[in-house]
């Protein structure tokens, strides 16, 4: 059975080398909207170093956009890759929240 | 129907499904909690549909939002991090990026400024951030390489979208408008180096006051008035036309005909003195205004020119008949005194020391002949000897007026047919010694001897040929001076002396030309 140490250096290791494929579904230029895709690009830009593909789909122009992914409501981040796949709703402004569930800093610190 | 009985898997992954799927709506709830979400997506039978979570101030932001939206100049804002947080449908058209692929990004990954010089943009800044707004002209460097010149308006956003800070910048493309005021720059630039370094005068004319609106610098040099002088006078103010009636006719005629030549005008400049000139003015259309623009050329120097080929006509008409004048005295006297076995002989190398000193008046434009040059062409036939046996002594640079060219050329070219035939040329030792000088004293005086040693003893001729004639009466009429010849035993001596006024051309009035029939 792997020690915690291990899983953490997995954690880490995967988090320095995995591909992110973020879909952000916005809507329009809503206040939410904006401030969403400049936090979202900004954590792309600060923690993914061309380790992403970001695309941005306005369900406000297109609603049919919203189908596939079952989008409730916007703006709304979904992590595609690396796997599970995972969904945000809101601005993305609480950082820290943000960095440790998209799985780019560890939920705790440690030291080996 | 009996429902259908779900595996324990089946079971467990549909749960998990679900859980998901509250999941997903408890953190919706929490986002619009939070005022984090502003739009819902609603399923219907029809498909998706998107709601947006209206506040208080919803609807004047729409209404915000759809005016800048239609507003024809592109509108970009972007939050204190130079990210882009507003573009309208004019910003996507001029960047070429739809908005969803803007926002968010950094301004400068869209496009990036290029300045006139550090110190424009340094000035932009500063003035953004003192006054919160700047106004004025740059260039845009897209990232598919276009180049755009942009008018824009920058201002503070103080109280920002969102609830960001940042800036509004409102951007029009003025490339064609700036391609348009280069072309005119460059065309301007051209056309006034055209104006200003033409050598005709050029003058521009209101035609409603009749007044000068400008003048080229030839203009004022010709006229000596300042261009400050010029502007704002009428043409008869300035000499070029007689009075105001003249000036009025002028513009009558162009006017009705749009063109007016007059082929010979004359110019009074500012300092009083006349100048022949021609003017040319036509009636243009200047952007909807009419405009005159007349150009003055000084045609003194051309009229001179057509003054000197009227007289240059009648000198050469006037020569002509007195040469043929001379050749038939020549043919008359040569068959009067010569031998007849000779005489075609010796006629015919008289004309040629006749052309030789027509050639060489011909060749200084009728402008006399120097002594040298006309000494040396006479005694051409004698080329090897000068130096040697032929010696030539006189200062240079005297130049004979035409008639004593002629006349002394004819005189040196009987010198030198006698003593080829008879005198110091005719045996293998003799000598000529052919001198000149100017004289100050008692007044200035052109002399000229030709002295033979050395050759068969010489007797004095039993009877006047014409040679005689030619070296005698002939130089002297042409120089009215005195020729003397001695036949001495030891050689042919020939003097001439005559004034100098008579003789030479003064420096400075070396053309005189004869109008008339006054051929001497």
């Amino acid at each position: 059975m792997k020690n915690l140490a291990t899983i953490l250096a997995e954690g880490d290791a995967m988090r320095a080398s995995a591909h992110y494929v973020l879909h952000l579904y916005i809507a329009g230029s809503t206040p939410n909207s904006v401030r969403a895709l400049a936090n979202v690009r900004q954590i792309c830009e600060e923690w993914l170093d061309g380790r992403y593909d970001l695309e941005v789909l306005d369900i406000a122009q297109n609603p049919a956009l919203a189908a596939p992914a079952r989008i409730l409501a916007a703006p709304t981040l979904i992590r595609l890759a690396p796997l599970p796949i995972r969904c945000f709703i809101g601005d993305m402004s609480r950082r820290d929240s943000m960095l440790v569930s998209l799985g780019l800093r560890p939920l705790v610190a440690w030291s080996a | 129907m009996k429902p259908k009985r779900l595996t324990k898997a089946a079971i467990f992954l549909e749960n998990q499904d679900l859980r998901a799927r509250l999941d997903d709506v408890e953190e919706m709830l929490r986002a619009i909690g939070r005022g984090e979400a502003d739009a819902l997506v609603i399923e219907n039978g029809a498909g998706p549909k998107v709601y947006t979570i209206e506040g208080d101030e919803a609807e004047a932001n729409r209404f915000r939002s759809d005016m800048l939206a239609m507003v024809s100049d592109a509108i970009v804002a972007v939050d204190d991090n130079e990210r882009i947080i507003y573009v309208n449908a004019a910003a996507e058209r001029l960047y070429g990026f739809p908005a969803s692929s803007a926002l968010g990004r950094k301004l400068a990954e869209i496009r990036t400024s290029h300045w006139p010089s550090p110190e424009a943009r340094e000035a932009a800044v500063a003035m953004f951030r003192d006054r919160g707004e700047w106004h004025g002209d740059h260039v845009h460097i897209l990232n598919d390489g276009r180049i755009i010149d942009i008018e824009s308006s920058s201002t503070k956003l103080r109280n920002g979208y969102g609830g960001l800070g940042g800036r509004l910048s409102v951007m029009r493309d003025v490339s064609a408008r700036k391609k348009h005021e280069t072309q005119v720059a460059i065309s301007e630039t051209r056309y006034r180096r055209l104006f200003e370094s033409a050598h005709d005068g050029i003058l521009i004319l209101n035609p409603g006051t009749r007044k000068i609106v400008d003048a080229n610098p030839f203009m004022t040099q010709m006229l000596g008035y300042s261009h400050a002088e010029l502007v704002g006078r009428e043409l008869f103010e300035i000499g070029l036309l007689k009075d105001e009636s003249a000036s009025q006719e002028m513009f009558q005629k162009l006017r009705a005909t749009r063109a007016v030549r007059y082929d010979n005008l004359p110019l009074e400049t500012r300092a009083g003195q006349h100048q022949d000139v021609e003017v040319v003015a036509n009636l243009y259309d200047e952007s909807g205004d009419p405009v005159i623009q007349c150009n003055i050329r000084d045609i003194t120097e051309r009229r001179r020119a057509e003054e000197h080929v009227k007289l240059l006509m009648a000198e050469v008409n006037h020569r002509a008949k007195n040469l043929l004048a001379v050749v038939q005295a020549f043919a008359h006297q040569t068959a009067k005194y010569g031998d007849p076995a000779n005489f075609t002989e010796q006629l015919s190398d008289r004309i040629d020391g006749l052309a030789a000193g027509q050639d060489l008046l011909v060749r200084n434009h009728w402008m006399g002949v120097d002594v040298a040059d006309l000494v040396e062409v006479q005694l051409a036939h004698f080329k090897d000897l000068i130096g040697t046996r032929v010696l030539i002594d006189g200062p240079p640079a005297l130049t004979l007026n035409m008639a004593a060219a002629q006349g002394i050329g004819m005189a040196l070219h009987e010198l030198a047919t006698n003593a080829a035939k008879y005198g110091a040329l005719s045996n293998r030792v003799g000598r000529v010694h052919i001198a000149w000088r100017v004289t100050d004293a008692p007044k200035p005086t052109f002399s000229m001897s030709w002295q033979e040693s050395g050759g068969p003893v010489v007797a004095p001729p039993t009877r006047k040929g014409f040679g005689q004639i030619v070296i005698g009466r002939m130089a002297e009429a042409s120089v009215e001076g005195r020729a003397e010849m001695a036949f001495r035993p030891s050689g042919l001596s020939w003097d001439l002396s005559a004034s100098v006024e008579n003789t030479l051309v003064s420096t400075g009035s070396r053309v005189q030309m004869r109008t008339g029939n006054d051929a001497r």
